[in-house]
């Protein structure tokens, strides 16, 4: 017995020796390209070689029997073979890797959607570049006037996307409803977000023909997303020509806490920056931001975002129409309360739920008459998405808001304009990828309105396929339905949600480092409100017979990779719309559009000096507008806008602490924009109406900042 | 029967010893692969052997750490930046898969530290702020594991000889530091042969340069 073991294990120890297999081959991808590099082993062994740079590889092994060779390669999908190595002396083999798809290389649907991201890889912009961007000065919704499909209109503020008005663009934050995002506006005057970029890890940008999840605005949509869990204790203090700011975070195991706050004024700016309009109080204000992040149990996440501030300004305000000088006061006052809990429920379902409350009151004093508005919005909204399996993903969601809107005119009397809607909407959607290449979704959204007694049904439509390794075209079309804007609503609320008809088509090449997007698109209006004249009260002066269209095509190009250093995209875009809604006796390109856009965005570094300067040029051509004193209806033209925006960001060490300083300097070249004209709404003696020019209320604006890292 | 289940428990210690030896004997002879490669070939060569290692010797660690370590070097050579991705994409890998192994290893969030400015170093003004805090919290966690690695000083030291001024970094800044992780690599002792080593030369080299910067 015992020498029959001890000769069988010699023979085990020795067989290996005897009875080598001597391995060769070569390894190439598709197009019979050498994989220099390539890991060519058996699993279970040490042994194994590299293919060199003909892809050629070699080794013996010792091993016996049925074996898993194995050949990896990066970038590339890892291949097994079955191999006897019994009765073989050599082998030799061909290996042929397929290439995997990198998450980069997936195909992503993105008609019509920018997507600005600090997680994701494969984005547009990042929130660094909107903080950056000196036409932006320092607002989410100024960055996104440097984006293709976005219309310069100086005297708004607000996001005008496609031939879309102001109000056509819903924002929301982590995918919930913000009914008031811009602080109250001054007449003739650009307003600006409620929201500091900082707070934010990223937004998306929809120019049209988004999804599903998505309801109540006709144009476009941006949801701008929240930090998770903050795992940096920090703090820093900021002292400006407008203003202080301070913030604050707090970090523990499982939650983390930032408080912010900031007190602005304009009063020192208004006087280093001439101003082009008479303001009797400087615009000023305090803001408080609170956020709150809580791990809950093993995959939830609770966030708390709170905001509240207090504007008040006061200007003296020629009004063109009446021939009058005004003094006008406005104060207002509002807060947003954002509560969402994500979480796993079981193995496969996410659910989403969150809760706002979203209050604002303006207060317009115009002697002898003041208009008080209260606005006040609750949402709550409930989502699942689950994976069906590895190619289909689902997502089911309601939600409901509920509004009320009230309005007081005090004007030679006590008026009261109040109404309340609660809105209930539901939406399905399926994103099925029928491979790596090839990507559908198909979506539906209802939405039933208790103030507009009408219900919509519309559905929602995307594809995208990948033409190249980096390339990809895609397509969207879809319904939007939006109820008339609140202006309408509280003199008529019998009028039905307007609507649009979109398709986008998309071709886009994207690296990490470069970007080049063409999108042309169609849009049809209908149902848009028409009356027949401004502010007028009684309800039957209102209909939805008003119609319009939109086409057009947006360029973008971005390259963060040619120049060292150095960051620089251009956007363009042409449209061609015309409306007739309002009180238009005809269709006409409405005021607010104009043919061509162009931005160009130049950011450097200068190592040496330590500077990161950032310059932008933007331009829009001529917009109409309608002078009564020529025949035909907008029958005028402005000039085209140009602006040179400039901000210079100097890194040094203050009280031996990190600090920055930053420069901004907007309309650099003073140019004199004229955004349009009001006239005089009666002729004077010689039978001429009398206009102003709409112009931006400073020609050049400077403002300096001081930021310190505690 | 008695006797065979004797032979059987022998001939398994036996096989175990020597299987030990023969990991001992791939990884000293890679490791010396590895701080001998020069072009990228070689160093895919090496990092091959150690994933090949890595997928037997399941429990340990070690091999993943270098495989990790030879994928920086090829990023710190790769001119194409979504090369330079792909490979620190593996580097990654291999080091997730090394925690997976050990949770509590000084040197494996050393390496995270190491990773971080090759990837900043592709898209320095947009990653930079995201990246920079990442890489501090990896070398804090990796001197609360172990106060004494020395790497962990040596890599704060050249990150401050290349920060601006401004940010506390320079030259001037920087010479303490590398004096610092000098009396460390003094006074280091690795926890086994094949444990990491590295560094002590770079490091002399370095405060060497950062003296006459200092001096002038």
């Amino acid at each position: 017995m015992k020498s029959v073991m001890l000769f069988f294990s010699l023979q085990l120890l020795l067989s290996g020796a005897f009875a080598q297999v001597q391995l060769s081959g070569k390894v190439t991808d598709q197009k019979k390209n050498a994989l220099c590099g390539a890991n060519v082993y058996f699993k279970n062994s040490y042994e194994g070689a590299t293919a060199d740079s003909t892809g050629k590889f070699k080794f013996k092994t010792n091993l016996k029997g049925l074996n898993v060779l194995t050949v990896s390669f990066i970038g590339y999908i890892t291949v097994f073979q079955e191999l006897n190595l019994d009765s073989l002396k050599s082998k030799d083999l061909n290996i042929i890797l397929q290439e995997s798809e990198s998450q980069i290389n997936e195909v992503v649907i993105n008609a019509g959607a920018f997507e600005a991201s600090d997680e994701k890889k494969a984005v547009i912009l990042r929130m660094f570049d909107v903080a950056t961007t000196p036409s932006a000065q320092g607002d989410i919704f100024g960055a996104l006037g440097s984006l293709p499909g976005v219309q310069k209109v100086g005297e708004d503020g607000r996001v005008f996307v496609r031939g879309g008005e102001g109000y056509e663009t819903k924002s929301f934050i982590d995918g919930m409803q913000v009914n008031t995002p811009f602080l109250s506006k001054m007449p003739d005057m650009p307003t600006r977000g409620r929201f500091s970029p900082l707070l934010f890890s990223g937004t998306l940008f929809s120019t049209g023909a988004y999804s599903a999840e998505f309801g109540q605005a006709l144009s476009s949509i941006v949801d701008m997303k929240t930090d998770g869990i903050e795992n940096e204790e920090k703090s820093s203090i900021s002292i400006m020509t407008v203003g202080v700011m301070g913030s604050t975070t707090k970090c523990w195991k499982r939650a983390s806490l930032s408080v912010s706050g900031d007190y602005v004024s304009s009063a020192l700016s208004n006087l280093i920056n001439k101003q082009q309009v008479d303001w009797t109080k400087s615009p000023s204000g305090i803001d408080g931001t609170v956020m709150y992040r809580q791990k809950t149990g093993k995959t939830g996440l609770y966030k708390f975002f709170g905001t509240m501030n207090s504007n008040s300004s006061g200007l003296n305000y020629f009004n063109t129409q009446a021939d009058i000088n005004q003094n006008i006061l406005l104060n207002s006052g509002s807060f947003y309360l954002n509560n969402s809990w994500n979480t796993m429920v079981g193995e496969k379902w996410m659910m989403k739920s969150g809760m706002v409350w979203n209050y604002d009151r303006q207060k317009f004093n115009v002697d002898p008459t003041r208009i008080v508005t209260t606005k006040n919005m609750v949402q709550c909204k409930l989502d699942f998405h689950r994976p069906i399996n590895e190619e289909t993903e689902l997502k089911l969601g309601g939600d409901w808001v509920n509004y009320t809107y009230k309005q007081q005119i005090l004007m030679g009397g006590d008026y009261q304009l109040p109404f309340t809607n609660n809105e209930l909407s539901g939406f399905a959607e399926v994103e099925y990828k029928l491979s790596k290449k090839f990507a559908t979704r198909l979506g539906t959204r209802f939405e039933y309105s208790t103030l507009l007694k009408e219900s919509t049904l519309v559905p929602r439509f995307s594809m995208a396929y990948k033409t190249g390794n980096q390339s990809q075209v895609s397509l969207a079309c879809g319904q939007f339905y939006q109820n008339p804007e609140d202006d309408y609503l509280k003199f008529a609320p019998q009028l039905s949600p307007e609507k649009a008809n979109h398709a986008v088509m998309t071709w886009q090449y994207q690296t990490d480092l470069k970007t080049f997007r063409v999108e042309t698109y169609l849009k049809k209006y209908s149902n848009l409100v028409k009356y027949t004249m401004p502010l007028a009260t009684n309800p039957l002066d209102y209909s939805n017979s008003g119609s319009g269209h939109a086409e057009g095509i947006d360029f973008f190009w971005r390259d963060k990779e040619t120049f060292k250093l150095t960051d620089y995209w251009i956007s363009y875009s042409w449209i061609n719309s015309q409306r007739d809604y309002r009180d238009y006796p005809e269709a006409a390109t409405p005021t607010y559009v104009s043919a061509h856009n162009l931005s160009l965005v130049y950011k450097r570094f200068f190592e040496k000096v330590r500077t990161y300067a950032a310059v932008t040029y933007s331009f829009a051509s001529n917009r109409p507008y309608h002078d009564p004193n020529l025949s035909g209806f907008m029958n005028a033209k402005t000039p085209s806008y140009n602006d040179i925006s400039l901000s210079l960001t100097y890194l040094m060490e203050l009280f031996g602490k990190q600090s920055v300083l930053h420069l901004m300097v907007n309309n650099l070249a003073a140019f004199d924009n004229v955004y349009g004209y009001n006239f005089s709404n009666t002729p004077d003696s010689s039978g001429h109406y009398e206009s102003t020019p709409i112009k931006s209320p400073y020609v050049r604006q400077v403002i300096l900042l001081v930021s310190i890292m505690l | 029967m008695k006797k065979l289940t004797i032979i059987l428990i022998l001939v398994s210690l036996f096989s175990k010893g020597f299987a030990n030896e023969a990991y001992e004997k791939a990884m000293s002879q890679s490791i010396e692969k590895l701080f001998q490669a020069k072009s990228i070939p070689e160093y895919v060569e090496v990092a091959n052997q150690f994933e090949r290692i890595s997928n037997i010797e399941k429990t340990e660690w070690l091999p993943l750490y270098y495989a990790s370590f030879a994928y920086i070097m090829i990023s710190f050579q790769e001119t194409e930046n979504v090369k330079k991705d792909q490979n620190l994409d593996q580097a990654q890998k291999y080091l997730d898969q090394a925690l997976t192994i050990d949770l509590n290893e000084s040197e494996l969030y050393m390496l995270q530290g190491f990773l971080y400015p090759s990837r900043i170093a592709i898209d320095p003004m947009n990653r930079g702020i995201t990246l920079m805090p990442e890489m501090n919290k990896a070398l804090n966690k990796a001197l609360e594991l172990n106060p004494d690695n020395p790497r962990v000083y040596y890599l704060r030291a050249t990150m401050t000889f290349h920060m601006p001024e401004a940010y506390g970094g320079g030259a001037a800044k920087a010479l303490p530091l590398y004096q610092i992780a000098q009396e460390k690599f003094g006074v280091f002792k690795p926890k086994t042969a094949l444990s990491p080593n590295w560094g002590k030369e770079i490091n002399e080299t370095e405060l060497k340069n950062t003296l006459e910067l200092v001096k002038q």
